[in-house]
């Protein structure tokens, strides 16, 4: 009985994953998850910490680790929401673009500066049948401990990061009501989003001399 | 005539909120757009974002530069003993919504603070529990109504006092008016604690605020709308006692920039 019911629902849950988003995420091992997260966490931890880098190699090597553990396309489209279909092709494949440099030179700025952090593994918990949420505790000297958890999904086989929680506080939600705001508040066009990105990409690059 | 400063900043506020008006509605043939329009339940927004960048005015031109100062020139333990007597005076409205919650364990955690930590700790300067491991936490008056099945209402942002909606506005006013000192009476000498309590408390605040207020600002491309959407996440997690041991009890208590107070740097 169990097995049936269990293949009758793979098999629906595969077809309305066909028929809504093709690339929709597969179940994930808790315990595969937890391993990713912490597999991440650690070569963050090593490259923030490893003396004998520069800045500019450090972020390097950041960005590097960050490209490998997020979903960067799954987690644009994501952000983008609704406005994925609105924009043209070529907006969209721009889009992706930008959003895989903004998202690395932020994440790859702020984790830089975290020298000397540690990060333990907290409780682990399944949210829900796509996603697994990895909690985990970040110290940096001289500062209290504060709560990140990360939801990892199953993308192509492999565990990748979808959205990372600070406190409460979910990056992909609220970048998500930013970029819908930039958009609404420029005529409903993608194109003034593409604009601001780039933007914000001149001004990053300004500022890290780079 | 009248005019002084106040009464013309009040005067341009108002005016300017007259013309900004009501946020349109998507058209009912755009699902998509209704459901977030209702989702983000910010029927004011035009005058929202003309409060916001009056508080960004006034943050840029004194909060911020007072906050850095303050920074600059008291060492941390300093801070921390500042931010934890603040803390420490909000017991009592902690407390109540404890109770009001029906959070017994929590309720025996906040008096348990409150009586170790206003004796030993020196009338709240040494936060004595968290060395024993019992954290604190914040409680207010909105948290409670949402416990209570009340919906959070119309978003807000409130000059000085940050986003906010309908429900953790009355909320707010609510814990000021059945705060025990104001029970206590009137009279000069607490007229000046009140407004020292006060202005530390906004002081205390916006140093806590001045990594994450300098990164959204840097990184996000409609600092309002990031806020906004911050602003409501970090109250559900408040609401459903997800705090981790890493808070402190923030002095601002349930205003939006009182939120995720950590201890001093």
């Amino acid at each position: 009985m169990l097995p049936f019911l269990l293949s009758r629902r793979s098999l629906l849950g595969g077809l309305a994953g066909l028929a809504i988003q093709p690339a929709q995420a597969q179940q994930v091992d808790i315990a595969r998850a937890t391993a990713f997260v912490n597999k991440a966490g650690q070569d963050l931890v090593n490259a923030i910490n490893e003396p004998r880098l520069n800045t500019a190699q450090r972020r390097d090597k950041v960005a590097g680790i960050l490209r490998t553990a997020i979903d960067i396309e799954g987690t644009g489209r994501f952000i983008l929401g609704r406005y994925v279909r609105q924009a043209s092709p070529a907006e969209l494949q721009e889009y992706l673009k930008l959003f895989d440099e903004i998202i690395i030179r932020n994440l790859s700025a702020r984790f830089g500066e975290y020298r000397g952090v540690k990060f333990s593994l907290g409780r682990s918990q399944q949210r829900t049948e796509e996603d697994a949420l990895v909690s985990t505790q970040v110290e940096r000297p001289n500062t209290p401990p504060f709560t990140l958890d990360w939801r990892v999904a199953e993308i192509n086989g492999q565990p990748r990061v979808v959205d990372v929680i600070a406190e409460g506080t979910s990056l992909r939600l609220t970048t998500r009501s930013e970029y819908s705001a930039v958009i609404q508040r420029n005529g409903g066009r993608v194109a003034a989003l593409l604009d601001a990105m780039r933007g914000q990409i001149t001004q990053l690059a300004a500022r890290e001399g780079g | 005539m009248n005019s002084s400063p106040t009464r013309i900043l009040g005067a341009a506020a108002l005016a300017l909120l007259l013309m900004a008006g009501c946020a349109t509605r998507p058209p009912a043939d755009d699902p998509e757009a209704l459901q977030e329009f209702r989702e983000n339940n910010d029927p004011f927004e035009p005058a929202n974002r003309v409060m916001f960048e009056v508080n960004e005015a006034i943050d840029k031109a004194v909060l911020q530069p007072i906050a850095e100062a303050y920074r600059d020139v008291l060492p941390k333990p300093v801070r921390s003993g500042i931010r934890n007597v603040l803390g420490n005076l909000r017991a009592p409205t902690i407390l109540t919504g404890d109770l009001l919650q029906g959070n017994v364990t929590r309720a025996r955690e906040t008096l348990g603070r409150f009586i170790v930590n206003s004796t030993i700790g020196i009338g709240g300067i040494v936060d004595v529990g968290r060395r024993y491991d019992v954290h604190g936490h914040s409680e207010d008056m909105g948290q409670t109504l949402a416990v209570w099945g009340v919906g959070e209402g119309f978003f807000m942002f409130v000059p000085l006092l940050g986003p906010t909606t309908a429900r953790d506005l009355v909320g707010f006013a609510t814990d000021i008016y059945t705060n025990p000192q104001s029970l206590i009476g009137q009279g000069q000498i607490l007229d000046v604690w009140n407004y020292t309590r006060l202005g530390m408390t906004v002081v205390d605040t916006r140093e806590a605020l001045l990594e994450p207020f300098d990164m959204v600002r840097k990184t996000s491309l409609d600092p309002y709308a990031t806020l906004r959407s911050a602003y409501r996440q970090r109250r559900i997690f408040e609401i459903e006692n997800r705090e981790g041991p890493g808070g402190a009890v923030a002095p601002a208590g349930g205003v939006g920039f009182g939120q995720g107070v950590m201890e001093p740097q």
